[in-house]
């Protein structure tokens, strides 16, 4: 086992921006130099590879591979600096340490594991095997939305959890459940981050709201963007447009990241 | 009307106010007196003006046509007053009509009278440029603040009504104008903040609610399973172990 950090990035509905968070605050911690690895536990519905540039003609081995006992865990890492020069953005990336460990995109696969299940204990196992054998300083683990075994155990093995959600009462409802869970499963530390927020609201004022509801820090307020939307999963926006509002607010919350000790 | 009570009236008039005494006496010897009878026009509106009047006796009321055409009537003007110095310079055309409210008496100074005058005396030409200078810098400034805040208005700041001290003053000069223009300006700013401020108000809070009762059952339906009583001892565990680790560097 290392000393790196399991940073699980959880909404509990779908469209908060979960898999677009995760990768460039992955991107970000990478950026400052750190080892980063990043796991796609939504096996349902993978997207995250996407932002990396991964195509099914680029993806070798799977997590899907990896919890059927067909290979290693370490077999599924790919190596994101050595392969990031196809986009603007991304090839900021060159030469730095992330991996990403992708989710399968085949349609049996997807169903195959829906139907079969898998050990959770075995994914488990490849997180922390990751961990010591890459000698990660983070691993972030993009989750399936709800709260599902994979999720919770995610949660469950998280230094540090991040909740996404969007200014609205359906999310703040399902925020509620997960920040119990969370509580109750003892994450050391717990953080919210809202995304897709209307210019109507003060940002400051909906930060405090949502921290004092929840008598958790909220670590950005992230505005919604027209140009994230237009961007569609293409490049790593924060790299890309490093000056956009979204960006800034963006490395904000990667400074909370960086700060947990 | 004696030479004190003509100096002392034109003398109100931003125009003539810089003018020596002598010179404002022979202007007033140069009027000619004309009486009117109740209801009498004097000038209407759009008639080009050629003369200045000056009211020595009965009232007027400067009125113009509303949206309807019917008779509005913007102003009242009496003894001691000055109408239409303007037309003297640039014979525009007169921008309202003044009819006599009372039996009244006027002085008219013609434009030609004031030619006259100014022929024989260029001194007085240039303190009648002054005056239009001092008059014009006076605008000028105010225009540049209007500019000056509107433009901070747009961008929505509002901290300048604060600082900013209007003075209002009883008399009708144009220092009074101008600070009647100023709380116009300043009481249309602070309703706009207001609006504004009501507005912020009702949209930028967004009312969180959840329902505690749900929120107690969907835990409870989660946390109820051997999976999770088993993850959450196995997750113990991994802490322990992991700070033992810690510890241990």
């Amino acid at each position: 086992m290392s000393n790196g950090k399991i940073v699980s990035i959880h909404s509990f509905r779908g469209g908060t921006g979960k898999s677009n968070t995760t990768a460039n605050l992955a991107a970000q911690v990478a950026l400052a130099g750190k080892r980063v690895g990043v796991v796609d536990t939504d096996i349902q519905s993978p997207g995250i590879h996407v932002l990396f540039g991964l195509d099914e003609n680029k993806m070798g081995k799977t997590l899907n591979d990896f919890l059927h006992g067909k290979c290693s865990i370490r077999e599924v890492a790919f190596n994101i600096g050595e392969n990031a020069a196809d986009a603007e953005g991304r090839a900021k990336l060159a030469g730095k340490d992330l991996w990403l460990f992708p989710s399968s995109i085949r349609g049996r696969e997807i169903s195959q594991i829906i139907r079969e299940g898998y050990d959770v204990n075995r994914l488990n196992e490849g997180f922390q095997t990751v961990l010591k054998e890459l000698n990660l300083d983070y691993l972030f683990i993009d989750t399936h939305p709800g709260l599902n075994e994979e999720t919770l155990l995610s949660i469950a093995i998280s230094d540090v959890l991040i909740i996404i959600l969007r200014p609205d009462n359906q999310d703040l409802q399902g925020t509620a459940v997960t920040v119990d869970i969370a509580r109750s499963l003892d994450v050391p530390h717990l953080v919210l981050m809202v995304n897709k927020a209307v210019p109507k609201y003060d940002f400051n004022d909906l930060q405090k709201q949502i921290a004092d509801t929840f008598q958790a820090p909220v670590a950005g307020v992230l505005p919604l963007s027209f140009d994230l939307a237009d961007n569609a999963s293409r490049d790593l926006f924060s790299l890309r447009y490093p000056d956009h509002d979204w960006s800034k607010a963006l490395r904000g919350v990667t400074d909370v990241v960086l700060g947990v000790r | 009307m004696s030479d004190e009570t003509i100096i002392s009236q034109l003398k109100k008039s931003f125009l003539f106010r810089g003018l020596p005494n002598e010179a404002l006496i022979e202007l007033g010897r140069k009027a000619t007196r004309r009486g009117l009878a109740k209801d009498e026009v004097l000038m209407r509106k759009g008639d080009v003006g050629d003369s200045l009047f000056m009211i020595s006796k009965g009232w007027f009321k400067i009125v113009t046509e509303d949206a309807r055409g019917g008779e509005l009537v913007i102003n009242q003007t009496g003894p001691g007053e000055t109408i239409g110095e303007m037309a003297l310079l640039d014979r525009a055309p007169r921008s309202a009509t003044a009819i006599a409210s009372s039996e009244a008496e006027v002085l008219e100074l013609k434009q030609d009278a004031f030619y006259e005058i100014l022929n024989q005396r260029p001194d007085l030409a240039l303190e009648l440029i002054r005056s239009f200078s001092s008059r014009l810098r006076f605008s000028t400034t105010y225009i540049q603040k209007a500019i000056e805040w509107s433009q901070k208005i747009s961008a929505g700041d509002y901290s300048f009504i604060e600082n900013t001290l209007t003075v209002s003053r009883a008399e009708g000069t144009d220092e009074d104008k101008a600070s009647q223009l100023l709380s116009a300006f300043f009481q249309m700013v602070r309703n706009v903040k207001d609006r504004e401020d009501q507005l912020k108000q009702q949209v930028e809070r967004l009312i969180l609610q959840i329902d505690e009762a749900r929120r107690k059952q969907e835990f409870e339906e989660i946390t109820s399973t051997d999976f999770y009583a088993d993850l959450k001892e196995q997750a113990k565990k991994l802490r322990a172990q992991r700070a033992a680790q810690q510890d241990q560097k």
